[in-house]
């Protein structure tokens, strides 16, 4: 069977694998940003202690996070998939857990880097008017951050979409399903086309997002700071 | 106070000593701001002049002493609640990027509660104040102003909630030395309107001189060496430092700050109208505005000077900059018609210059 043939003979249940893997990345992804995004604002200003002794363990514990969700990137995937299994099963609960570990490092990173890329001026100038810590925050240093910080979510969906065919390893949703399943009996007939399709529909799930992205960097930059 | 009235800030025994320093930036400082006054604050690079200034808003917590705000102690209220009190422009200015120019005046009376007509009305009055037409910078973004421009939007900004208290720290710093010459002009014109109390600091002497009633010199380890009116600090420095801190250009500044008007001018009279009584003769058009030099003293028919004019309301520095300009060796000073006053010669500017009392 030809590859286009076999595309649209199955053309359903691939369009269904990759609809569960586009979900498996959103859902993962959006777990990841809520982590880094609260993380990141939290350890960035903090009205809570005083800042004399807060601002050494804030910088200290964003430091440390950064580095442990670095750490976290290097772990094969495959590993990582293995070693959730015991504590959470196989089938999309491992799945959601492993992939929002991979995506924490490159929004919490970015979210860093837009915070504190924020010119101190506009934010004395902010202080010198009486407007509050949260204030600043919301109004004036997450707007300002934001173009930063969805290029790291973006980042981290690209990534994950690779990494998200691993799913299948333990039973996850997804295109890993049929690429899996044709890699474990290459040779046999149309593996070549399951491994072919997998692989592209993770392009077209790519591809889908990246418009997405495209849309969102667009809509929700402020006016003022549109390059 | 000299004039008995209650100062509107007033520093008491004032100390900043910053973490992990041994010595104090600010030590033991009195400042006492009356109301409705500018008061420049000098000095050389590192002498606390913004700790100070911030220590007043509380962006800096003072080590020890006072502040108070119109009689009110301020040094344990609520620090945001009191710096929307009070006005504040820096040299960077800080305008919010993402925030059109209205917005960006509006901030403050927004967190004030504000009613939206109330808003809009005041943003228009300030853009209006300082100079930018509403209708057309209203909506623009920060990025799509010049640096003067986007610095008026700061004082507009720092006016928003009508603040009796500014604080500015080298608003004009960033600035070349037209347009700030501009905007120092704008400033007073500013000032005649809405009379506040005004902290301003400055590395500029000459701005100092222009815009201050008042001159705080702090000089190094954070006091103040002379504080006085600018003629005092100029004409009588308190000491050394300030002596050397005003330096040898005060006798050309001290031109500055001597309006015309207080002048003993030489007399003119209009030609064709009898004797010249040995006084300067001009000739005047119909609206009696002079348009030439008539006669002068000790000068040839062939030998007259054009004829050049500075208004009464000038300094003598004006005149002096018209006269190098002209090479002329006199000016007409004239009145708001154009018609001459008086003259003041090149020779009497080395001599006593006689003056008379205010006007
Ligand atoms: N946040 C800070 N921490 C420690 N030391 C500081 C801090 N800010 C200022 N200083 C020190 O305090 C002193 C006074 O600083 P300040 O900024 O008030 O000077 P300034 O008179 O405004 O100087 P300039 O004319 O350069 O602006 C300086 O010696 C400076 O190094
Ligand atoms: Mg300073």
């Amino acid at each position: 069977m030809g590859f286009t043939e076999y595309v649209s003979s199955n053309f359903s249940s691939l369009v269904f694998y990759g609809q569960q893997h586009f979900l498996l990345v959103l859902y993962s992804v959006a777990a990841a940003t809520a982590i880094a995004l609260a993380a990141g604002v939290l350890l960035h200003t903090s009205s809570v202690s005083p800042p004399s002794w807060s601002r050494p363990v804030r910088a200290g514990s964003r430091e440390t996070l950064l580095l442990v969700s670095s750490a976290a990137l290097t772990i094969p995937s495959l590993a990582l998939f293995g070693l959730l299994q015991p504590a959470l099963g196989i089938g999309i609960a491992p799945s959601l857990v492993a992939l929002t570990i991979y995506g924490v490092y490159p929004v919490l990173r970015n979210t860093v880097a837009g915070l504190s890329s924020v010119d101190p001026a506009v934010l004395e100038a902010a202080r010198g008017m009486g407007l509050g810590p949260a204030w600043r925050m919301v109004r004036v240093q997450l707007p300002l951050a934001w173009p930063v910080i969805v290029s790291g979510i973006r980042v981290a969906t690209l990534i994950l979409i690779g990494i998200a065919v691993v799913a299948a390893s333990v039973s996850g949703p997804g295109l890993g399903q049929p690429l899996f399943t044709g890699l474990a009996r290459l040779g046999a007939v149309n593996s070549f086309n399951q491994v072919l399709s997998g692989t592209l529909g993770c392009l077209v799930v790519a591809a889908i997002y990246e418009i997405a992205f495209f849309a969102i960097q667009r809509l929700t930059t402020p006016r003022g700071i549109r390059v | 106070m000299s004039d008995g009235s209650r100062p509107m800030i007033a520093l008491e025994a004032i100390s900043k000593t910053y973490p992990g320093q041994s010595a104090p930036a600010v030590r033991e400082l009195d400042l006492h701001v009356p109301a409705g006054a500018i008061v420049m604050m000098v000095g050389p690079s590192g002498c606390g002049k913004t700790t100070t200034l911030k220590m007043m808003n509380r962006l800096i917590e003072p080590t020890s002493g006072r502040i108070l705000l119109d009689g009110e102690d301020v040094t344990a209220v609520g620090g945001d609640e009191l710096r929307r009190r009070i006005g504040y422009v820096i040299q960077q200015v800080g305008l919010f990027p993402h925030f059109t120019v209205a917005d960006n005046v509006a901030v403050v009376p927004r967190v004030l509660g504000w009613d939206r007509k109330r808003i809009t009305a005041r943003v228009d009055e300030l853009l209006h104040l300082v100079g930018l037409e509403p209708g057309q910078f209203r909506d623009r973004y920060p990025r799509q102003l010049s640096g003067g421009q986007q610095q008026r939007v700061g004082v507009a900004r720092g006016l928003a909630a009508d603040p009796a208290v500014m604080l500015m720290d080298e608003p004009f710093g960033a600035i070349d030395p037209i347009t700030r010459d501009r905007l120092q002009d704008e400033f007073l014109e500013i000032q005649r309107q809405v009379a506040k109390t005004i902290c301003f600091v400055t590395h500029d002497l000459t701005e100092a001189v222009k815009l201050g009633d008042r001159i705080a010199v702090f000089g190094p380890g954070g006091v103040v060496e002379q504080y006085d009116t600018p003629e005092q600090v100029l004409t009588h420095p308190a000491n050394d430092f300030v002596a050397e801190f005003v330096g040898s250009g005060a006798a050309v500044r001290r031109l500055s700050l001597l309006q015309l008007n207080r002048l003993e001018l030489d007399e003119v009279t209009v030609d064709g109208v009898g004797a010249t009584n040995g006084h300067p003769t001009y000739r005047a058009d119909a609206d009696g505005r002079a348009v030439a030099w008539a006669h002068l003293p000790g000068t040839g028919a062939g030998d007259l000077p054009p004829l050049v004019t500075v208004p009464l309301t000038g300094t003598v520095y004006d005149a002096v900059d018209v006269m190098l300009e002209a090479r002329a060796p006199l000016v007409a000073v004239v009145d708001d018609e154009d018609r001459p006053k008086g003259a003041l010669r090149w020779e009497a500017l080395v001599r006593e210059l006689p003056t008379k009392g205010r006007p």
